[in-house]
């Protein structure tokens, strides 16, 4: 019994060894391939960081509004996060790339299919970036308007465009991540058509007095509260 | 031979005005005469010149070069005598070249006989052959034509103790048309001459044959009516002769001279001379389509008689402050070559000797619907010397060679009635006959193919005149028909070339001919005509369709 | 197919360069930038003929119209100006044509396509000067004309502005930026730097057509204000020339960001890389100037006090976000000081105003935000110095008002140093 059982110890040891010494290159090479991707990744985002500091890119996701989204998420400034996503970025795809290596099944599949995910993620990302930076000057731009134009609650309409444009772009964005995209299709229809309808009930029903006034001041000239005609002429 | 017949000769007519003084001395007197002129009839003949017309040859004491007359049926014996002009006349048709002469009807010498004679008394029978005042306030208002040296229309007269009206010189007295003596005598001396021969007058200063109290005493209806009754009895008696009017008037007034074709033949189109010169100047056709839409038509056997220059200044009185400011300041900035309301100058220093200039203007006056007159000298680039005084300037002697007195003479120098020109541009050794003979391209030898083109073709004479109307006013062009002929004349008035769109759908498949080297140009089509022409160039095109 | 606007690049369309081509060489151009101008341009066409019939009679001259796809007949009353031997109808006399031509350089108005139009015109007849005039001038007479042109022809100037009577209150933005801060900088004092009647030289046209950046929609729209602080720029002789009254032409209270655009966009835009011209230059001085340097006209204006004040209050509020990036702290918190301050008390002084002025304009040469948004940002706060102006001098003399304007332009120049350091020149 004893030497029954030494022998299958003998032989199991003997197997796992054969099996260890089987996978153990691999390990060392995916140690290797991960080592090497960890100073690729730091050098990618050593990188980064100068190609983000050179191109001022934190002056532009604060045009875009970005920083401060970011401030209140407690994450670093756009240019760090960046270049640590970069140096993340990188040394997954090398440890991925190590993973594959060792050969496990199914775990490749899985990994092809991360790769091919990537791209459509950074898209993603720009989209969200160019997006939120287009929001910001439209916002801008309607809030600059309609103070010029002494239309009330020109904030209001500010944000009400910045929004309208941010939900724009984030169905955008999860249109093409490919999640859920009908249905962040249908849910933004449904938002804009519910915004819009709100805001003509609250316009026509709840602003009816703001509405003539509003359409009075555009449509005839300029008058004070007197009703004298206003002379301005700045040139 | 003698010289064709032709009632109508003056439309067709090229005319070259001369003084027989300045034209060559055959006798070595120093004065031109009938005899030299009429030995370079050969040179006029060359030159295509058909009808001459000659300033007054008639006694004179000269003090209005000859418009001061003191003998109308006589030669001043400088110039030769009745015979030499008889037979002048005779060689001078013979070459077919007619001949008209000067008939100052307004007024005479202070010299001449019939002065002498009115003056002498209050009862002499030719007492009212001249106007007499005993004040100087009648016909107040009337303007004075010689402004430089006269101050006023009457002259004192200490013989008779009266004053006596001039609308010249105070030694040329006014004879009195209201006298129908003076009228008969007048009529008398021009049968005179038309026995002789000659075919045309050149009535001098006729507006002011007659003066009435309030009025400008100028172009009144009973001077009309002296006219008429002379052109009636040279239509009677002398068919075919050619009474040429000399009438310094706006054209709406110089157009009752012409009356229904009952007056003068001929009228000499003041106030489109100077526009010619200010076109030029100005680079802008304006002045010359301007004063031709005012010209009215005239009856069909009626003439204009076109002139760039004559022995006169070139006178300004037809032209506003403004126009006249300009002329003056554009050809006359040394203001002693201005005299009365004009500018003393020959045509080609007024161009600057500018050959291109020179030749558009004898293109124009060439192509323009009237007959044209070419100033003795002109056709070779004669300068002027305005230090001679008066219009003297323009009237020197005859260049015909670079020798000896400019082979005007073989007197002394110092005996000529006038110095020649010598500086070194128009002085006779650079400008004269014999040298521009001998260049192909001479001024002259232009002149005379120009001429010679005139003549080729009736149109320019007598044919219809429309103006086209190009956006670039830079060019003159215009169009002259006369029965199926059509000529195009196109000018560059500029001193820069020009590209020109005329509107021809009119002539629709034409082709033009260019009518110097009768080469062949485009065909008229549905676009407009584009032409380039050089600084100052011009075209004649015959249209035919072929 | 005939061409009768210009298409891309081509500022001459086929059309008008066949007009062109017809006037040929011309010793004086007269644009006349139009639209929709029927009801006022007849008094201007007779200025303009009266003008150089009576002064210049034997020049060369050629009326230009660019319109912007009028559709009253504003084109047709310009080409029937001309006077020449085709027998328009017209009963005057001049010794020489004078031609009107006119083309159509848009469907829409554009002021700057308009001027480019003319000083590519005027470049190509050779113009020895040009003159610039408002279809709307109606004031202008025989002699405005000659005293245009009269110091670009016969005297050596380049450029000509004119000068008005106006009433105070006309014009506040030239008073309270463009005219202090033009003159603090580069040391001319230009009562008019934006001027819509002017004259200049050939030579300064050419200039100036070949220079600006006509691609650029921001550089034409300011085309006018760009001519002057060139010449000025380039070192040419400027003169100024009294034209009259200058008519009140009533604006909505929108055109004022329009007339920032066509105003200060140019002059912030300059203020930059004319830097080297006006660094070293200390106070200003008088530039030669014909008639009146300036007059006070006495009609009514009404301007509503209250709506300023509201306008300026509401902008100091709600884009405090947007100053934040142009504005420096202390000035913005000045700002929003005032701005709780009612109609009796409210006071936005100079040094405030022009700190304002400055950090704006170092913040559009930085583009910390769209330069667009800058200038726009800048409508309110003007507003707000606009009603001290009024309150300050409503009630005083003509000559309050020229000091108290002097005071302003001093302090311009006072704080010249802080321009530099703001834009870290």
């Amino acid at each position: 019994m004893r030497d029954m059982i030494v022998s299958e110890l003998t032989q199991a040891i003997q197997q796992f060894s054969r099996g260890f010494a089987h996978i153990l290159p691999r390990i060392i090479v995916m140690a290797v391939i991960a080592l090497v991707g960890w100073l690729a990744a730091y050098l990618a985002r050593a990188l980064l960081r100068s190609i983000l500091r050179l191109i001022k890119f934190d002056r532009l996701s604060e045009s875009a509004g970005a920083s401060v989204l970011l401030t209140k998420a407690g994450l670093p400034q756009a240019t760090e996060l960046l270049s640590q996503l970069g140096f993340a970025i990188t040394w997954m795809v090398f440890i991925l790339l190590g993973v594959s290596v060792l050969g496990i099944l199914g775990v490749q599949e899985l990994i092809t299919n991360l790769f091919q995910f990537l791209p459509r993620l950074f898209a993603g990302l720009l989209i969200i970036f160019v997006g939120l930076l287009t929001a910001s000057f439209f916002s801008r731009a309607t809030l600059l308007a309609a103070v010029n134009a002494n239309l009330p609650s020109p904030r209001l309409l500010s944000t009400a465009v910045r929004a309208i444009l941010i939900v724009f772009v984030l169905s955008m964005f999860f249109e093409e991540l490919g999640v859920g995209e009908q249905t962040m299709l249908l849910a933004f229809g449904i938002a804009f058509g519910a915004a819009m309808l709100g805001l003509a009930i609250a316009f026509g029903a709840g602003g009816r007095n703001l509405a003539q006034r509003f359409l009075e001041s555009r449509l005839s000239p300029d008058n004070d509260d007197d009703g004298r005609k206003d002379e301005f002429s700045p040139l | 031979m003698p010289i064709k017949q032709d009632a109508l000769w003056y439309k067709d007519s090229i005319i070259y005005q001369a003084h027989v003084r300045a034209f060559f001395d055959s006798n070595g007197d120093g004065v031109g005469d009938f005899k030299g002129l009429e030995q370079k009839l050969d040179y006029l003949e060359e030159l295509g010149i058909n009808a001459i017309w000659l300033m007054p040859f008639f006694p004179s004491p000269l003090r209005d070069d000859g418009y001061d007359i003191s003998d109308y049926r006589s030669v001043h014996g400088s110039y030769g005598t009745l015979e030499d002009f008889q037979d002048f006349l005779e060689s001078a048709h013979r070459r077919q070249i007619r001949v008209i002469i000067e008939m100052v009807l307004n007024h005479t010498s202070d010299q001449h006989p019939w002065f002498q004679e009115s003056r002498s008394s209050q009862d002499n029978p030719r007492r009212d052959w001249y106007v007499w005042s005993d004040t100087d306030t009648r016909y107040q208002g009337t303007r004075i034509n010689f402004l430089d040296t006269e101050l006023s229309n009457w002259a004192w007269d200490p013989v008779s103790k009266s004053y006596y009206w001039h609308r010249f010189f105070s030694h040329q007295p006014d004879l009195n048309y209201d006298n129908p003596a003076v009228r008969e005598e007048m009529w008398g001396v021009m049968k005179f001459w038309l026995d002789m021969g000659v075919d045309g007058f050149r009535l001098d200063a006729v507006p002011y044959l007659v003066e009435r109290e309030g009025t400008s005493c100028e172009n009144l209806p009973e001077t009309h009516a002296i006219i008429k009754d002379l052109r009636r009895r040279l239509d009677e008696q002398y068919p075919g002769k050619m009474l040429l009017a000399e009438a310094n008037q706006w054209p709406a007034d110089l157009r009752p001279y012409f009356a229904d074709g009952d007056e003068f033949h001929m009228a000499f189109h003041f106030p489109l001379m100077p526009r010619m010169f200010m076109a030029v100047k100005l680079e802008d056709r304006k002045p010359i389509t301007e004063i031709l839409r005012q010209t009215p038509e005239i009856p069909p056997n009626c003439q204009w008689c076109l002139f760039l220059r004559n022995h006169d200044e070139l006178t300004l009185e037809m032209l506003s402050d403004i126009e006249r400011s300009f002329m003056n300041d554009s050809y006359a900035q040394d203001k002693s070559m201005r005299i009365n309301l004009g500018i003393r100058r020959r045509l080609a220093p007024l161009l600057e000797n500018d050959r291109r200039r020179i030749d558009l203007m004898n293109a124009i006056l060439m192509s323009m619907p009237g007959t044209p007159s070419i100033y003795y000298g002109d056709e070779i680039g004669m300068g002027d010397n305005i230090n001679l005084g008066d219009r003297n300037g323009v009237r020197t002697p005859m260049q015909w060679t670079g020798g000896w007195n400019a082979g005007f003479s073989a007197t002394e120098a110092e005996k000529l009635y006038a110095p020649l020109i010598q500086d070194p541009v128009y002085g006779y050794p650079a400008v004269n006959v014999v040298s521009q003979k001998r260049t192909s391209h001479s001024l002259l030898n232009w002149m005379a193919s120009l001429i010679a083109v005139r003549k080729s073709s009736r149109v320019f004479g007598s044919g219809s005149i429309q103006f086209l109307y190009p956006v670039n006013h830079r060019i003159l062009a215009y169009v002259r028909q006369l029965d199926k002929e059509t000529v195009l004349v196109v000018n560059n008035l500029s001193s820069a070339a020009q590209a020109v769109e005329l509107d021809l759908r009119e002539y629709k498949g034409n082709i033009l001919i260019e009518m110097f080297g009768k080469n062949v140009f485009p065909r008229v089509g549905d676009l407009p005509y584009l032409l380039t022409l050089g600084p100052y160039q011009f075209y004649w095109f015959r249209l035919r369709k072929m | 197919m005939k061409k009768s606007k210009a298409e891309n690049d081509e500022v001459l369309s086929d059309e008008f360069l066949r007009q062109l081509m017809g006037v040929g060489e011309v010793d004086i151009v007269v644009g006349l930038p139009t639209h929709n101008n029927a009801a006022t341009i007849g008094p201007v066409i007779e200025a303009i003929q009266g003008g150089l019939l009576a002064f210049f009679p034997r020049e060369r001259a050629v009326i230009i119209n660019a319109d912007g796809g009028s559709r009253d007949g504003t084109p047709d009353l310009v080409v029937n100006a001309a006077i020449d031997d085709v027998g328009r109808g017209s009963k005057i006399y001049a010794l020489r044509t004078l031609h009107a031509i006119s083309t159509e350089y848009a469907s829409t108005p554009a002021r700057g396509t308009a001027l480019r139009a003319i000083l590519a015109a005027a470049e190509l007849l050779r113009a020895k000067a040009c003159i610039i005039l408002s279809p709307e001038s109606t004031q202008l007479k025989a002699d405005s004309i000659a005293s245009l042109l009269r110091p670009i022809y016969s005297e050596g100037f380049d450029l000509v502005l004119p000068t008005y009577a106006r009433h105070r209150f006309d014009g506040l933005l030239l008073t309270n930026l463009l005219y202090p801060m033009t003159r603090a900088l580069y040391g001319l004092r230009i009562r008019e730097p934006h001027a819509l009647d002017f004259a200049f030289s050939g030579k300064l046209g050419d200039q100036f057509l070949s220079q600006n950046p006509w691609d650029d929609e921001t550089a034409r729209a300011g085309s006018e204000s760009r001519f002057t602080l060139s010449a000025i720029a380039g070192g040419y002789r400027i003169c100024q020339s009294f034209l009259g009254n200058r008519e009140h032409i009533e604006r909505r209270t929108a055109d004022l960001v329009p007339a920032l655009r066509q105003t200060v966009a140019p002059l912030f835009s300059f203020v930059h890389s004319t830097a080297p011209v006006w660094r070293g230059r200390l106070g200003s001085e008088l530039i030669p100037t014909t008639g009146p340097d300036r007059e006070f006209t006495r009609e009514p204006l009404r301007i509503n006090r209250k709506r300023l004040l509201g306008m300026f209050v509401s902008g100091v509020a709600e884009l405090e976000s947007i100053f934040r990036s142009i504005l420096t702290v202390p000035t913005l918190e000045r700002l929003q000081e005032i701005a709780r301050l009612d109609e009796a008390q409210f006071c936005y002084s100079e040094e405030l105003w022009v700190k304002t002025v400055y950090e704006f304009a170092a913040a559009y040469h930085k583009s910390v935000i769209s330069r667009d948004h800058i200038l726009q940002a800048l409508a309110p706060l003007f507003r707000g110095r606009a009603l001290t102006f009024l309150l300050q001098n409503n009630q005083g003399s003509s000559d309050d008002v020229v000091n108290n304007i002097e005071t302003l332009c001093l302090e311009f120049e006072r704080l010249k140093p802080y321009l530099l350091e703001k834009m870290e020149l």
